[in-house]
């Protein structure tokens, strides 16, 4: 009897690889769908977050404008506040006018991990989502 | 320096005060304000150039006296700068 149930067993996992149907029955086991729910389902969330095109643009605009970046310079969302000569109070300075521009308030601990714009920018979505998700609570 | 490596702690209480001031000269008249943040960024930088980072006795005396000066400035009947005692003089060794 008990080698008789494991043959079912070893018989069971390679036909349903094989055909993939939702129905076989087991004349030798009592309970016929036991098996199938045994099997694992997979799930994968696959969640990518990156900031919106037209804030990394404002976010451009503000530290262009604060670090009175010379003429021609290309500030993208890859550029680092520290390569175009920004020390930590210039830092500083361009998160509260981003603050300012956007209407959010920016953690002390939050505001120091900023590097990039593209930093910035995913940051002040983020902020800004949450608070309209606040505005619609309340 | 390449990237921004982790600030000290006496590095942070400094960007932390220097956003103090930030933050309350916003609630100012736009003219005070301006003329607010054009003197405390000239102080702070001031400071940053001409001050060893390793005196921490006189940062500490520093970021103490910069506290007092924003808690004072944070009163909403202060309208004006003349309560800032802007002190160009540096003399550490005053201190000992």
């Amino acid at each position: 009897m008990a080698s008789s149930l494991a043959g079912s067993a070893l018989s069971f996992a390679t036909p349903v690889k094989a055909v993939k149907t939702n129905s076989i029955s087991f004349t030798s086991a009592r309970k016929g769908n036991a098996f199938l729910r045994l099997q694992p389902v997979p799930m994968r969330f696959a969640v990518c977050c990156a900031a919106k095109k037209e804030t990394v643009e404002k976010v451009c605009d503000i530290v262009k404008k604060q670090l009175a970046v010379p003429e021609g310079t290309e500030v993208s969302g890859a550029s680092k506040f520290s390569d175009l000569g920004a020390d930590s109070l210039d830092t500083v300075e361009i998160v509260m006018g981003l603050e300012e521009e956007f209407h959010i308030s920016v953690e002390e601990s939050s505001a120091q991990s900023i590097a990039t714009v593209e930093d910035a920018a995913a940051l002040i979505d983020k902020l800004v989502e949450q608070k309209s998700a606040e505005a619609k609570s309340s | 320096m390449a990237s921004r490596s982790k600030l000290s702690g006496i590095q942070r209480q400094v960007l932390a005060l220097y956003r103090g001031f930030l933050r309350t000269a916003r609630l100012k008249s736009p003219e005070e304000r301006h003329r607010i943040e054009s003197v405390v960024s000239a102080e702070f930088r001031e400071n940053a150039r001409n001050i060893d980072r390793k005196n921490f006795v006189y940062i500490e005396y520093l970021l103490r006296r910069g506290k007092k000066q924003l808690e004072q400035l944070k009163d909403p009947d202060i309208t004006g700068l003349s309560t800032l005692e802007i002190n160009k003089v540096y003399k550490p060794l005053n201190l000992k």
